[in-house]
């Protein structure tokens, strides 16, 4: 597990947290842990964004005909103090001595905590169960919570190491949630379909 | 609404078509003073000024004597690859004469960045809360001159360089120094020699201490509102009493008085981008209390302003240091996404340094809890009362 942020601001449902690095947010549909004593919680990334760290001062064009891209953070060392990347997770789990449930946490994560990402084991044993993703379809925020969701198969199916059985599972779960709404069911295999290299769940 | 805006609205439209009758009229007289500045000799000029100055006969204006030519311009050397800038800013929440606890708050800001091979930046700030006598009158033993007003703004400007001392780091890396503002604190010209002195102090160290580290430093102001140089030239066509204008009946007369309403940077317009001037030394009274440590003046052409850039002499006499501000404020400018360019070193230090309404209020109710605890609160003036409750 390696430390990836701090959280900025905590609530019953999910957390907002800054980033360790610029412009690199932990990828959309991730799952990470904050660790609060002997208790760990699960999150799913809903969202990262970089603008100015001070909120009344928007970000402006640096870039010249001579400088633009990566040699623009080399010739203004300063925007790495000036800007920040913060991300937002929706929590969807937790475990106590080992024992994993998916559902809300009775206590938000503490503000200023740690957030790590998962290891894989940690993310396979997770999301051996499926119950969570109920939580993800329910999340109001900046993206439309079907594409987190969609965000979130692609990722835990890299991360299970192209695990189409897992993949197909998921699918099945997913029509069983969205069998009331053909077009965000469409919404969803539409954006987690591997393609035909690798196969995998099709619409 | 008290203000009445309609009123405003009526007068607005008769100062700005004054503003666009005199713009042709002024842009005439700038050519003219270009033109009086080229024909000037300078060491004729100097002569001048430094009789009028000796015989400690009243100059009514500011004036600045030239160091070397008077309209000559010099473009910037290369600057180093890997090169360090620091910018410095300060602000301050100054006494409430309305409270009965007296205290006051400085904060200092700063933006140290390298460039070159290994970029890296540090913002910081350094924010003190003055209660003590020795902080709150210069004269602590008889509590006498509270530091307000004036002081205090001096005392800030003179913290806004003292940090230097904290924060010039010891490696052998061309570094430069800009603070945000003047060097020349000319608003203690008017203090007795001995509130000079004091406040001064730590200025005029600081200055041996970048002198001794080879860290030339610039007081960097933009959109200056000088006439020195202006003034100067008004000094030699005059050819009477200088403080007798209005019964003066020279054929210069109007040429002279439209100099006085020419700033220096526009008459240091006809400057290319990135040349500067040569260096001015100020008539300003307060340098008497500078001793060795004298400060000079220059113009230079950032690239959409006419900025006046106030250097010690130490600078201004070394050609390596002078090269090295001057080159390197002009790389800040051009490094600023901003029209007219403004420094970053200089925009993050004030960032860094300046005070929000809200970090007041909460500096103000942080030490109300406080004294609240031992018993204690804040009396407040009755007039201070009634406005911050503003009843009807």
């Amino acid at each position: 597990m390696s430390r990836i942020g701090e959280i900025v601001e905590t609530m019953s449902t999910g957390f907002v947290a800054e980033s360790f690095e610029l412009n690199q947010p932990p990828a959309l549909g991730s799952l990470i842990l904050v660790q609060s004593g002997s208790i760990h919680l699960y999150a799913v990334v809903t969202y990262g964004r970089t603008a100015g760290l001070d909120p009344s001062r928007h970000a402006v064009r640096q870039g010249t005909d001579m400088v633009s891209d990566a040699a623009i953070y080399r010739e203004h060392p300063e925007l790495e103090h000036t800007l920040r990347t913060e991300f937002g997770a929706a929590l969807v789990g937790l475990a106590v001595d080992r024992v994993i449930r998916q559902h809300l946490p009775a206590q938000p994560p503490p503000l200023h905590y740690s957030v790590q990402t998962a290891p894989a084991d940690e993310v396979r044993r997770f999301t051996d169960q499926l119950q969570y993703l109920r939580l993800l379809l329910q999340t109001r925020g900046e993206v439309p919570s079907l594409q987190v969701l969609a965000a979130n198969l692609r990722e835990v199916f890299q991360q299970r190491g192209e695990d189409h059985d897992w993949l197909d599972r998921a699918a099945r779960e997913v029509a069983t949630l969205l069998k009331g709404d053909h077009e965000a069911l469409l919404t969803v295999l539409y954006a987690i379909d591997p393609g035909e290299q690798t196969g995998g769940a099709r619409p | 609404m008290p203000l009445k805006l309609g009123h405003i609205s009526q007068q607005m439209y008769g100062m700005v078509q004054r503003i666009a009758d005199l713009t042709p009229e002024q842009e005439q007289f700038i050519a003219l003073a270009q033109a009086l500045l080229r024909s000037v000799d300078p060491d004729a000029l100097r002569q001048k000024l430094d009789a009028q100055l000796s015989q400690r006969r009243r100059i009514p204006w500011l004036v600045a004597t030239p160091r070397g030519s008077l309209c000559d311009s010099a473009s910037a050397p290369a600057l180093p690859s890997d090169y360090r800038v620091i910018g410095t800013d300060a602000s301050s929440m100054p006494p409430d004469r309305h409270s009965s606890v007296r205290y006051y708050v400085l904060n200092v800001g700063y933006a140290a960045i390298r460039y070159g091979s290994l970029p890296h930046a540090t913002l910081d700030s350094r924010s003190q809360l003055c209660f003590r006598d020795e902080e709150l009158y210069l004269f602590p033993e008889r509590r006498d001159v509270p530091v307000e007003g004036t002081l205090l703004g001096a005392r800030m400007e003179v913290e806004a360089v003292r940090i230097l001392r904290e924060v010039v780091p010891p490696v052998a890396m061309p570094t430069l120094a800009l603070r945000d503002g003047p060097l020349i604190l000319w608003t203690l010209q008017n203090e007795s020699t001995a509130v000079q002195e004091r406040l001064l102090d730590d200025l005029l160290e600081t200055l041996s201490f970048l002198r001794q580290a080879r860290v030339p430093v610039g007081g960097y102001i933009s959109f200056s509102d000088s006439h020195d140089v202006t003034n100067s030239l008004r000094v030699w066509l005059c050819q009477g009493q200088l403080n007798a204008c209005d019964h003066c009946d020279d054929p210069q007369r109007e040429l002279c008085l439209a100099l006085a309403k020419i700033h220096d940077r526009e008459l240091f317009g006809f400057l290319a981008d990135g040349e500067r001037s040569e260096l001015f030394s100020s008539s300003s009274q307060v340098l008497q209390a500078y001793g060795d440590q004298q400060v000079d003046f220059m113009y230079l052409n950032v690239g959409g302003e006419i900025a006046r850039i106030e250097v010690p002499r130490w600078v201004g006499s070394d050609a390596a240091l002078l090269g090295l501000l001057h080159a390197g404020t002009l790389d800040q400018c051009w490094r600023s996404s901003g029209f007219p360019p403004y420094p970053p070193a200089l925009q993050e230090a004030h960032e860094q340094a300046a005070i929000t309404p809200t970090e007041r209020g909460l500096v103000e109710e942080m030490l109300a809890r406080a004294l609240a605890r031992r018993g204690q609160r804040i009396l407040r003036s009755a007039k201070d009362d009634s406005k911050r409750r503003r009843g009807v």
